[in-house]
């Protein structure tokens, strides 16, 4: 078992270091990749069929287990990549880049396996986000602008989606004390339903729906797989999605068991997601964007299933079985589908169904997988398709029983998508292989290589054949997978094509057929030159990418963005204006006793000024005189010279006295005195 | 191994990297095989210490009763430590081809062998006393790095790092000398401040000392001088800006609350809530901002921010499994950003190229660099198997254990900056190996980066991707080293 799981997970994953160099040599390189894919659907096969039940990598504790729903998830994933890695020689011819293709190809597929075969959610969370950011290099493979943006989408999505995942699981854990899926049911119910368990389930929600494109996050889902080479779209689409639903379904059967809300909420975003899915199915003229929107639908379809099986509780038989039909039928579909949109691809080099108008023509080869893949996904009888759909529908219309009309208008809803869905496909094969070729029409410079013939035959052989005998094969196939989902033994033996269980699919054919004949034909063609092509009115008009979340998140960055850098602002206005007012200070306190001088000199000590002054120069003028008389000299001449020497004796004693420093001095003279009279007398 | 042994790291850099400046060399190679050789002693001292010095006290001075400067390794110690002493002998490896066009050698490799002598006092500093001293030791030894080009750009960033290093420094002493005046002690799990008179005193100078030391992990809002200081050369930048540096300021808030005050004493009050508050603010800060610069370094050097208050918040929780994520942060942050710093700077020495935008299609030319860079990327957006994944886990873990509103409002902030993280670590990823078709830009040139640049780097990301994928060992090794 441990040796198998290893090969199944790390074996991929290491091939796809010596894949990287392959680049340059084609034989080499996408011999190793089938080889490698052949291997690890030898050794899946061969887990499936072991009968040993876990195993434990060396490596970050991680856990595995194999329950029947794990076991054949990772068989369809080991076949799609084989098939896929079959068409991959014929349709790179000429490509870039393909030691990295090839390398990220095998590492997606180790990552892919890790998801399924995970025991605990811990191993899982750790493969998913490999897997997301593995299979990143497949959708920007091409590097044109378009592919470039609808990577960063497919990233900034995957991103988001992984980390509120991870809050997801992070709160899990403190609610249960446990990620080991096994456990958890048992840990859930110790610990009792609270507020938390439903953000946490809700936050996985979150993560898992992003992967799966349930609505609102699928934005990445119809830009992503139509810029990625055919090969890896149908890997994105049929496997990698189902590793969101993996995940819901995870939720469903061990953490909100039976749950109303859980089951309400997933009813409500699968059936947005599917009729959203359809109806820009219908409008596309893209080959590979209708058959993207088509796995929206789908996936729409599925959640409605795995909703059916929260609501329905004990009496979820039929819904169990039909979602795990379900998943399995769009898995081959998908795969079938997208590899004869490779194989066209390859041949013509556009995708824009009026440019492939007749291309189909005489390519039995493409035009019969093709047919098979229409009519699974169309969901007529014979069909793998019709039973998952069917059951699906019975589960629905038991549960209306119940809870009445609201469930009603969900299934008629049900039948609408379904009906859109035969539309669509109606309008894919009439276009491209039933009307007749136009001059536009490109012709293809080689033929269908037998590798690619092969991919294409074994992918589409599978439909019919789990169709045709509902009882042996397809329901001991959904039995085995029934207690991972949750869901319970069936009562009675379900009498697939009685005609109350054919009425559902009578009337979405009905629907499909009017739709395609009064809307695709009639509203969305128009003329042009000599013909009426297809064209879609709502191209480039309202994205919930363009028009919502990129302006919100543009938005929340630039308003972050703008507090932050406020925030630099004012704290660094706040240090300067800090040091600038703590400087202010300090030069205050410094100049304090300067200033303190100054107003001193100012006021109290202002020099004063002389109200004698005519009065001494006349008694210094008299004396003069005198001085002369009695000297026998000129008197006048003494009284002048009397006068100056008055004024600058005055002068200097104004200045002396006026001053703070005489002020001090006879300050200290005055202390002086009063020491030597304190000495003095002290003494006596 | 006698306890005396512990001189040898913390001095032995100090005076060897003294010494070069006046040794007059002949050519360059002399002076970088003499900065190895007194590194790699250095380096493989702190080891043997590390593995073999017995956990008692050494003490070298003593002022009064009460101060006295010695020295201790502690567990915490032994891995603070060891990491700064395997990472220096690497980035001088780096910096022996990345400073070939610079100038000032002498000063340069003088003072990048002494700093590493302050750091490793900071890892063995027995009481805060000696921490506070080697702290601010730290601080003059690595400004002559900051100001190496000795521009006016230089100068001003330099000077910002002195006011805001010292300034923290001098905001934290109050608290410095608080825990002194009660029950003055070695540092000891759990804390040694005893019986407190007045706690709402002491928990205003914890929120003091938090920030001021919390300078030197750039702690919102006094985180400026990290960003301007991304213009010293890469191997500083890397080393000591991602590394050593804000490392220790880390190292000190771990010191001060889990070693000092003791979170029995701290946790609950409403100084846990601020800080915290602050942390997780600074976390979303550092990554929005980080996602607003163009120039490649600066871009690192906030989300060092962000980063550094990851392992702030860890402190904050106040729990042993804080203290363990704290630490598990700590590490495996090191080697991731000191990778993404040397891609950056070889980048920058290579090719001349110093904005996001300009990195367009240089994956094809520097393939190797780029694809290192890419691993670090991964792991600072925290995607298993790499091992920022796991720091993230253990923290938020720890946080959600406390049970406490804020912590759980702290992990959803955690998660939003991984978003982030994601959004400004992968554009240069996606821009250098999926250039658009039909872009431009002239390549000519550019050449992948030397062996002695690769590495360095090459044994950082393979660190990032073994502790990993092997994440029980290094998780497990400090568990057991904490004591926890």
């Amino acid at each position: 078992m441990t040796a198998l799981v290893m090969l199944c997970v790390f074996l991929p994953m290491l091939a796809a270091v010596p894949a990287f160099f392959m680049g340059k040599k084609h034989l080499l390189r996408d011999g190793f990749s089938i080889l490698v894919t052949l291997t690890v659907l030898v050794a899946a096969v061969a887990l499936a069929m072991g009968q040993t039940e876990g195993a434990t990598a060396p490596l970050l504790t991680m856990t595995f287990a194999r329950s029947g729903f794990q076991a054949v998830y990772a068989v369809v994933a080991a076949f799609m990549w084989f098939c896929a890695a079959l068409l991959s020689p014929q349709y790179f011819k000429g490509h870039h880049h393909l030691g990295r293709y090839h390398a990220f190809f095998l590492l997606t597929l180790g990552a892919t396996m890790g998801v399924f075969l995970s025991a605990d959610l811990i191993t899982t969370f750790i493969f998913f986000e490999i897997m997301s950011f593995a299979s990143y290099t497949w959708v920007v493979q091409e590097q044109d602008p378009e592919a470039m943006s609808a990577g960063k989408t497919y990233l900034t999505i995957a991103v988001l989606g992984g980390m509120v995942l991870l809050m997801g699981l992070f709160l899990l854990y403190d609610v249960t004390g446990t990620l080991v899926v096994a456990d958890l049911s048992a840990a859930v119910a110790a610990a009792g339903k609270s507020p938390k368990l439903y953000i946490a389930a809700f936050c996985m929600l979150v993560g898992f729906g992003a992967k799966a494109g349930l609505f609102p996050l699928h934005i990445w889902l119809p830009r992503a797989h139509p810029v990625a080479p055919a090969p890896a779209s149908a890997l994105l689409s049929g496997v990698l999605t189902k590793t969101g639903v993996f995940g819901m379904l995870l939720i469903t059967a061990n953490i909100l068991v039976e749950d109303h809300v859980w089951g309400y909420a997933l009813l409500v975003l699968g059936a947005i997601t599917m009729v959203l899915g359809a109806v820009i199915a219908v409008f596309s003229t893209n080959l590979k964007r209708t058959l993207a929107c088509s796995s929206l639908s789908q996936i729409g379809f599925i959640t409605v299933g795995v909703s059916m099986i929260a609501l329905l509780g004990e009496e979820n038989a039929l819904a169990a079985n039909g979602t795990v039909l379900y998943m399995l039928n769009h898995s081959l579909v998908k795969l079938v589908l997208f590899l004869c949109a490779g194989a066209i691809y390859a041949g013509a080099h556009t995708l824009d169904i009026n440019r492939l108008r007749g291309y189909g023509r005489g390519k039995p080869a493409i035009a019969v997988p093709f047919f098979l893949g229409a009519c699974s996904l169309a969901g007529i009888p014979g069909m793998a398709g019709y039973l998952s759909k069917t059951l699906v529908h019975e589960s629905l219309v038991e549960y209306a029983h119940h809870a009445g009309t609201f469930i009603t208008a969900i299934e008629w809803l049900f039948l609408l998508s379904g009906g859109l869905t035969a539309a669509y496909m109606l309008k894919l094969f009439i276009t491209i292989f039933v009307e007749k070729p136009t001059a536009d029409t490109p012709v293809a410079h080689h033929k269908l290589s037998p590798l690619s013939a092969a991919a294409l035959i074994l992918a589409a052989v599978a439909l019919p054949v789990l169709g045709v005998l509902p009882h042996r094969l397809a329901e001991k196939l959904s039995h085995v997978m029934l207690p991972f989902v949750g869901g319970h033994e069936s009562h009675h033996a379900v009498h697939y094509f009685a005609f109350v269980n054919l009425k559902g699919v009578l009337i979405s054919l009905g629907i499909g057929v009017a739709v395609y004949l009064m809307v695709i034909r009639r509203l969305l063609t128009k003329q042009q030159r000599d013909r009426r092509i297809h064209y879609n009115p709502l191209e480039g008009r309202f994205s919930l990418e363009e028009n919502v979340y990129k302006p919100l998140f543009r938005g929340a960055v630039w308003g972050l963005g703008a507090v932050c850098s406020l925030f630099d602002r004012v704290t660094d206005a706040a240090i300067k204006a800090g040091l600038f007012l703590l400087t202010v200070v300090c030069r205050l306190f410094n100049d304090l006793t300067d200033l303190l001088v100054l107003a001193a000199n100012k006021t109290v000590f202002r020099p004063a000024k002389d109200p004698h002054e005519p009065h001494e120069r006349r008694y210094a003028y008299a004396l003069g005189r005198l001085y002369g008389r009695a000297t026998k000299q000129d008197a006048n001449r003494f009284g002048e010279v009397f006068v100056r020497v008055a004024e600058t004796i005055a002068k200097t004693t104004r200045r002396l006295s006026g001053n703070f420093s005489f002020a001090l001095l006879m300050t200290c003279f005055g202390i002086c005195v009063i020491l030597l009279i304190i000495l003095f007398a002290g003494t006596k | 191994m006698n306890v005396h042994f512990l001189l040898i790291p913390v001095f032995l850099p100090l005076v060897l990297g003294a010494v070069s400046y006046f040794i007059p060399f002949r050519a360059p190679g002399h002076r970088n095989a003499y900065v190895m050789a007194a590194l790699l002693v250095s380096a493989a001292a702190v080891w043997v210490a590390a593995l073999t010095v017995p956990e008692t006290t050494l003490p070298i001075l003593q002022f009064t009763d009460q101060l006295s400067f010695s020295l201790r390794l502690d567990g915490a110690g032994r891995l603070f430590s060891c990491l700064s002493a395997t990472l220096w002998p690497l980035t001088a490896l780096y910096a022996f081809d990345y400073m070939k066009h610079e100038q000032h050698h002498a000063m340069f490799y003088c003072f990048f062998t002494m700093s590493f002598g302050t750091t490793m006092g900071i890892a063995m500093a027995e009481n805060i006393l000696t921490m506070y001293l080697f702290y601010e030791m730290l601080t003059v030894t690595t400004i002559p790095l900051v100001m190496h080009g000795m521009t006016k750009v230089h100068n001003r960033a330099a000077r910002k790092y002195m006011i805001y290093s010292f300034g923290g420094a001098a905001f934290a002493f109050a608290a410095v000398v608080f825990l002194i005046l009660n029950g003055a002690g070695s540092f000891v799990p759990g804390g040694h401040l005893s019986d407190v008179d007045d706690r709402s005193l002491a928990q205003v100078l914890y929120l003091f000392a938090f920030l001021g030391f919390g300078v030197k992990a750039a702690v919102f809002p006094f985180h400026g001088w990290l960003p301007n200081a991304s213009v010293a050369p890469t191997p500083v930048t890397a080393l000591l800006h991602a590394v050593a540096v804000v490392k220790a300021g880390a190292f000190a808030l771990i010191r001060m609350t889990y070693y000092a005050y003791g979170t029995a004493f701290l946790s609950g009050t409403w100084v846990q809530y601020a800080v915290m508050a602050i942390a997780a603010a600074t976390i979303l800060y550092g990554s929005v901002s980080a996602l607003r610069q163009k120039h490649f370094k600066r871009r690192l050097a906030y989300s060092t921010v962000s980063n550094l208050s990851y392992i702030a918040f860890a402190v904050t929780l106040m729990t042993p499994a804080g203290l363990l994520a704290a630490f598990c942060h700590l590490v495996f942050h090191s080697v991731i950003k000191i990778c993404a710093f040397f891609a950056a700077g070889a980048v920058m020495h290579y090719s001349d190229r110093e904005y996001v935008p300009q990195l367009e299609g240089l994956g094809r030319k520097m393939p190797v660099t780029f694809g290192l860079f890419a691993i670090s990327a991964l792991g600072l957006t925290g995607i298993p198997p790499f091992c920022g994944f796991f720091s993230k886990w253990y923290i938020s873990t720890a946080a959600l254990e406390t049970g406490n509103g804020l912590a759980i409002a702290g992990v959803a902030v955690l998660l939003v900056s991984a978003f982030l993280t994601a959004c400004y670590m992968l554009a240069p990823v996606i821009k250098a190996f999926f250039p658009r078709a039909g872009a431009d830009n002239d390549l000519t040139g550019v050449k992948e980066a030397n062996w002695r640049m690769l590495v360095p780097m090459a044994v950082c990301a393979a660190a990032c991707v073994l502790l990993g994928l092997f994440a029980h060992v290094p998780v497990n090794l400090f568990r057991e080293v904490l004591s926890l």
